[in-house]
C-alpha cells in the first residue's frame, strides 16, 4: 500500500506535550500512527510556554485524574527523559509562605499526604534559606517537595515526536484538520487546503485549544472551557543563581501563582499571571508585567530586571476544576483530552499510557517494540573540551560559532536541520539547539541562521519564515541586489 | 608559546590595539570570531568614518581597510574564525581558551587587550509589550540584513530608538524603496548625533517624534502595526493619546550594551554607569594584566575615539608585558552631578605626558565651560556651546600638572 493511502492504527491530533506523549507511547507499543500538527512545529502552542515544572503532586484535589495522572507522571519522567536523552534536574520545589499563612503549608502538606507524595517536608526559615538565599524577608516556613524536578517542556515535547518518528511513526505539521469522516471502521481526516488525507482505525484528540472544535467534527461533546493566558519575564544568564529551585508562592483558585523558576539553561523566569482571554492571545501586557513585579516580591527579594531579555506569554486551556480524559460514547474508537492545563506536562506521559490502555482494550493489539534510540544533538560546549575537540576535528563546521551568546555552532544547526522533524524555521531551530536564545536575541546571529536555512533548502532566504507561512522575516532583495560574500 | 598581548576582538578597537602593541615590540596575537578584521565597521557602509585619524570622510569598510592594511604590516598572528570561551587568571599570565575550526585550544599571554565590542539591547529589555511576529529587528541587524545579505527587511518601517544606527537605517531603508513613516524616542532629546538628524532624517522627510514610545505591537505572524503613545515626563506612556500606525517592520535603536560577559566573573571594579570595568588613563582594568577599550568599555559614538582607546591599550599591554609599566600612585578623577561618568576613572600622580578624559552628561547644557582641576587650580578647560548627553565629550590633561587631586566639572 502506498504511504498516501496507507491506514494507520491511530492518528493523533494535536502535537503539544499531550499529542506527543500519546503519539510517542502509541509507536512504542508496536501501532503504526500519525500526529497532525496544525502549526509548523509540534510544541509551538501551549508547550512552548510552560513553566517546565516537574510537579510532585501535593496540589491536585484528591482523587481527581489531574491528581493520579501528575503522580503517575512524575514517577515516569526520569527514566522517559534518560530514555529520550533529554535533560532533567531533580531539584525540587519550594511553596513558601508568611506567617499569616503557616497552617495553610500544612494543609498544602497533608494535601500531598493524601495524594501520597513522597518526599514532602516542612521547613522553617533558617532551612528554607540554606536552600534559597534570595527569599523575601517576610517567608517564615515552606513545604519542599523533594520529587519534583525541572525539564525544557518543549524539547521534551519534540523529543518525545522525534522518538516516534524514528521508531517507525510519522509527523505532519501545517495539518489544520477540518474535517473527520467515520467510515465503517475507519476515520478519515482531512485538511481541506491540502490534497493529503489521512486513514486511521482510531483517532485521540490531543488538540488543546482547539479541541472541542476537534469534538465538534465528530459531533462529539463539547466541554466549557476557559483560555487563561499567562505571562513572563525572562531574565539572562547572569541570574541563574537567583534560585536553585521553583519557588511557589500559597496556590489560590485562579492557580498556582507567580513563580520564580530556574530553567535548565541557566536562566531564570518568573510567571505565569492568569488573565482570562478569548482567543490565542499571546500579547504581553504592561498589567501583566506589574502583575508580575509586584507579586513576585511576597516570596523572593527584588530579581534584578534589568536582565531583562525576553517577554512571552501561553494560553492554557482549562475545563472546570480536572482534566478530561474520555471516550467517545458515540464514535467508536474516538477519544479526547480537553483542559489539559497544569500539571499537563507533567501529566503527558501517564495520560498517554491511559489513552493506550483504552485504545487496547477497545480491541488495539500492540506488541512493544524493540527503540531505536534518539541521538540528541546540540550542546556540545556543555562537553568536556577534549570531547569538542575531537568533534571539531571530525567536522570543522562544530568549531564555527554561530550564536556567540547561547554558544551553537554551525555544525549543531546543520545537525539540527537534519533532525527527524526536519524542522525549517528560526524559532524551530531555537527550540531545539537554542541560537537566538541568549543575551542579544538573535541580533548578531539571526541572519546567519537565515542564511544557512535557505542554503541547506535551496531557496530564497526571503522564504524562510521565523515560526511558519506568513511569518516570512525578509521581503525580497534590495534594489542593487545582494553583496553576500559570508 | 607565550604571547606579551592578546587582543581579543578585530574591529576598530582591537585593530589598533594589536598595530599599537606590536609598534612597541611585543609578541601580539589577535583573535576574531569572523572570518574578517573590521567587525561590525563591515557592515556599516555609511560615510563618516576617519576624520579624525585619516582626515576624510569613510565609510565604515573603507575605514577598515584603512586599519587592516596597516595592521597587515605587522609582525603578529592573526587568529580568524576564533572565538574566545573563556579567560582564566592564572596569576602571571592569562589563559584563553578558544574555538576555532581546527581545534580547541589554550593561549597564554602576559597582559589581554579585551576589545569585543558592544551588543544591541533586545527587545524585551525594553519591556516591549505586544505579539512577537516576525518584522522587529534590531537596528544592527537589519543592517547586516540590508548591507551584506543585500535583503530587505520590510516595506513600512517604523523606528523606535533614536541611537546613531536608527537613524542610519532611516536613510538606508528609505533609500532602498522602504517607507519610514517615523523615529520614535522615549527621550525628549534625540539619542544620536546631530549629523545623523540632519543627514539620516531631515534631508529624507522622515519625522522624529520625541517623548513618544511605542507600547505595543500587532501582529501574529508578521508586524501588522504599532501602537505609539506620548510619554509624561516620568516616561510614562501617556494610553488615551495613543495611535496605532500600521507598518510591517519594526527597528529597534534602543541602546548598547558592553559585550564583557566573559570577564563578569572576574575580581575586577565594575562601573554601574558604562556596565562595564573601570580603567586608569593606561585602559588598565582593576586586575593589572588585564585592559580594555572601545565599545566593550564603553559605547562611543564615533569609530575614530575608539581607535584613539584601541591604540592607547595596545601601547600600555605592551609595555606592561614588557615589565615597563611600573605601578604606581592613582587618584580617583571625581567629577560634578551633570557628569555621568569618566573614562579614565583612575588616573596617575607623578606621570608626565596627556591624557585624554572621556565623559557624558546628564543632559543637554549651553555655553558651558568644561574644566579639570587640581590642588584647587584649573589645569585644563575648554568652552562648549553646547554638550548634550547623546555625544560622548573629551578634555585633553596634561597629567605633570596633576597634583594630589583631580576633579572635572562642567561651568553652567
Amino acid at each position: 500500500m502506498s504511504e498516501q493511502n496507507k491506514i494507520y492504527d491511530v492518528v493523533v491530533v494535536g502535537g503539544g506535550i499531550v499529542g506527543c506523549a500519546v503519539f510517542n507511547a502509541i509507536v512504542r507499543n508496536g501501532n503504526s500512527a500519525i500526529l497532525l500538527e496544525a502549526e509548523d512545529d509540534v510544541g509551538a502552542m501551549s508547550t512552548k510556554a510552560n513553566s517546565g515544572i516537574i510537579h510532585a503532586g501535593y496540589d491536585p484535589k484528591p482523587n481527581s485524574l489531574m491528581a493520579i495522572t501528575n503522580l503517575r507522571g512524575n514517577e515516569m519522567y526520569a527514566s522517559m527523559c534518560k530514555r529520550l536523552n533529554v535533560e532533567i534536574k531533580n531539584c525540587g520545589t519550594l511553596v513558601v509562605a508568611t506567617k499569616e499563612n503557616r497552617e495553610k503549608i500544612q494543609e498544602l502538606y497533608d494535601r500531598g499526604k493524601t495524594n501520597k507524595v513522597k518526599g514532602l517536608k516542612i521547613l522553617e526559615r533558617d532551612a528554607l534559606l540554606k536552600l534559597e538565599p534570595n527569599l523575601a524577608d517576610n517567608i517564615v516556613c515552606g513545604l519542599f517537595a523533594s520529587t519534583a524536578s525541572i525539564v525544557c517542556p518543549y524539547l521534551v515535547c519534540i523529543a518525545l515526536a522525534e522518538e516516534g518518528v524514528i521508531n517507525g511513526g510519522k509527523v505532519i505539521t501545517n495539518f489544520r484538520v477540518s474535517s473527520i469522516k467515520k467510515g465503517k471502521d475507519i476515520f478519515t481526516v482531512k485538511d481541506d487546503t491540502r490534497t493529503q488525507t489521512v486513514y486511521g482505525k482510531y483517532v485521540v484528540n490531543c488538540a488543546g485549544l482547539y479541541a472541542n472544535f476537534i469534538n465538534s467534527l465528530v459531533d462529539e461533546q463539547e466541554y466549557p472551557i476557559k483560555l487563561v493566558k499567562g505571562e513572563y519575564i525572562l531574565l539572562d544568564k547572569s541570574q541563574s543563581n537567583f534560585v536553585n529551585r521553583p519557588i511557589f508562592p500559597l496556590p489560590t483558585e485562579k492557580g498556582k501563582g507567580i513563580l520564580a523558576i530556574p530553567t535548565l539553561h541557566g536562566n531564570v523566569m518568573f510567571g505565569p499571571t492568569a488573565t482570562d482571554c478569548s482567543f490565542h492571545d499571546t500579547s504581553t501586557t504592561p498589567d501583566g508585567l506589574e502583575q508580575i513585579k509586584s507579586n513576585i516580591i511576597l516570596s523572593v527579594k527584588k530579581p534584578n530586571f534589568k536582565k531583562t531579555i525576553k517577554l512571552f506569554a501561553g494560553v492554557r486551556v482549562k475545563s472546570g476544576s480536572d482534566f478530561v480524559i474520555e471516550k467517545s460514547k458515540k464514535v467508536p474508537n474516538f477519544y479526547y483530552t480537553i483542559g489539559i492545563c497544569s500539571p499537563g506536562l507533567t501529566s503527558a506521559p501517564a495520560i498517554a499510557e491511559m489513552i493506550l490502555n483504552m485504545l487496547q482494550k477497545d480491541g488495539l493489539k500492540s506488541q512493544p517494540i524493540k527503540l531505536k534510540q534518539r541521538k540528541p544533538y546540540g550542546e556540545h560546549f556543555a562537553l568536556p573540551k577534549s570531547e569538542l575537540k575531537k568533534l571539531i576535528k571530525k567536522n570543522p563546521a562544530y568549531g564555527k560559532i554561530v550564536c556567540r551568546c547561547e554558544k551553537v555552532s554551525e555544525g549543531e544547526i546543520i545537525d539540527a536541520l537534519n533532525s527527524p522533524l526536519h524542522p525549517r524555521t528560526v524559532d524551530a531551530i531555537k527550540r531545539r539547539i537554542r541560537p537566538t536564545m541568549g543575551k542579544c536575541q538573535g541580533s548578531f546571529c539571526m541572519p546567519k541562521i537565515v542564511k544557512m536555512i535557505a542554503d541547506y533548502e535551496k531557496i530564497q532566504q526571503e522564504d524562510v519564515t521565523q515560526k511558519g507561512e506568513k511569518s516570512e522575516i525578509l521581503v525580497g532583495d534590495i534594489k542593487q541586489g545582494g553583496i553576500y560574500d559570508l | 608559546m607565550i604571547y606579551d598581548v592578546a587582543v581579543i576582538g578585530g574591529g576598530p578597537a582591537g585593530m589598533a590595539a594589536a598595530i599599537s602593541a606590536t609598534k612597541e615590540g611585543a609578541k601580539v596575537v589577535l583573535i576574531e570570531r569572523d572570518y574578517r578584521v573590521g567587525g561590525i565597521l563591515n557592515q556599516c557602509i555609511h560615510n563618516g568614518f576617519g576624520l579624525a585619524y585619516f582626515g576624510a570622510e569613510l565609510t565604515g569598510p573603507q575605514y577598515a581597510k584603512r586599519w587592516e592594511d596597516e595592521l597587515k604590516k605587522q609582525k603578529l598572528d592573526i587568529k580568524l574564525n576564533t572565538t574566545l570561551e573563556q579567560i582564566t587568571d592564572c596569576k602571571k599570565l592569562v589563559e584563553l581558551t578558544v574555538v576555532s575550526n581546527k581545534n580547541v585550544e589554550k593561549i597564554k599571554a602576559k597582559s589581554v587587550v579585551l576589545s569585543m565590542g558592544c551588543r544591541e539591547r533586545p527587545a524585551g529589555a525594553i519591556n516591549l509589550c505586544g505579539t512577537r511576529p516576525a518584522g522587529v529587528f534590531s537596528a544592527g541587524q537589519a543592517q547586516k540584513f540590508v548591507n551584506i545579505h543585500g535583503k530587505m527587511v520590510g516595506k513600512k518601517v517604523v523606528i523606535l530608538g533614536s541611537g546613531d544606527i536608527g537613524l542610519i537605517m532611516a536613510r538606508r531603508l528609505t533609500c532602498e524603496g522602504a517607507k519610514v513613516i517615523g523615529v520614535y524616542e522615549i527621550m525628549s532629546k534625540c539619542g544620536g548625533l546631530a549629523r545623523n538628524v540632519a543627514q539620516c532624517l531631515n534631508d529624507f522627510n522622515i519625522p522624529l517624534h520625541l517623548s513618544t514610545t511605542v507600547v505595543e505591537v500587532i501582529g501574529e505572524k508578521r508586524v501588522e502595526a504599532v501602537v505609539v503613545a506620548p510619554v509624561d515626563e516620568n516616561l510614562k506612556p501617556i494610553l488615551e493619546k495613543k495611535k496605532i500606525i500600521k507598518c510591517d517592520t519594526l527597528l529597534l535603536s534602543v541602546g548598547l550594551i558592553p559585550e564583557n560577559d566573559l570577564i563578569q566573573d572576574f575580581d575586577i571594579e565594575f562601573d554601574n554607569v558604562t556596565g562595564s570595568a573601570v580603567v586608569n588613563e593606561y585602559f588598565q582594568t582593576s586586575n593589572s594584566k588585564i585592559f580594555i577599550c572601545g565599545n566593550v568599555l564603553h559605547v562611543n559614538d564615533l569609530a575614530d575615539n575608539v581607535s584613539r582607546e584601541g591604540l592607547q591599550a595596545g601601547k600600555f599591554a605592551a609595555l606592561f608585558a614588557k615589565n615597563k609599566l611600573i605601578p604606581q600612585n592613582t587618584i580617583t578623577i571625581v567629577h560634578d552631578n551633570h557628569i555621568k561618568y569618566t573614562v579614565p576613572k583612575y588616573i596617575h600622580t607623578n606621570s608626565t605626558g596627556t591624557a585624554t578624559i572621556s565623559f557624558r552628561v546628564d543632559k543637554e547644557y549651553h555655553q558651558v565651560k568644561i574644566i579639570a582641576k587640581s590642588n584647587n587650580e584649573i589645569i585644563s578647560q575648554k568652552p562648549s556651546p553646547v554638550v548634550i548627553a547623546g555625544e560622548m565629550q573629551s578634555l585633553i590633561i596634561d597629567k605633570s600638572k596633576i597634583k594630589n587631586d583631580l576633579s572635572l566639572e562642567i561651568e553652567v
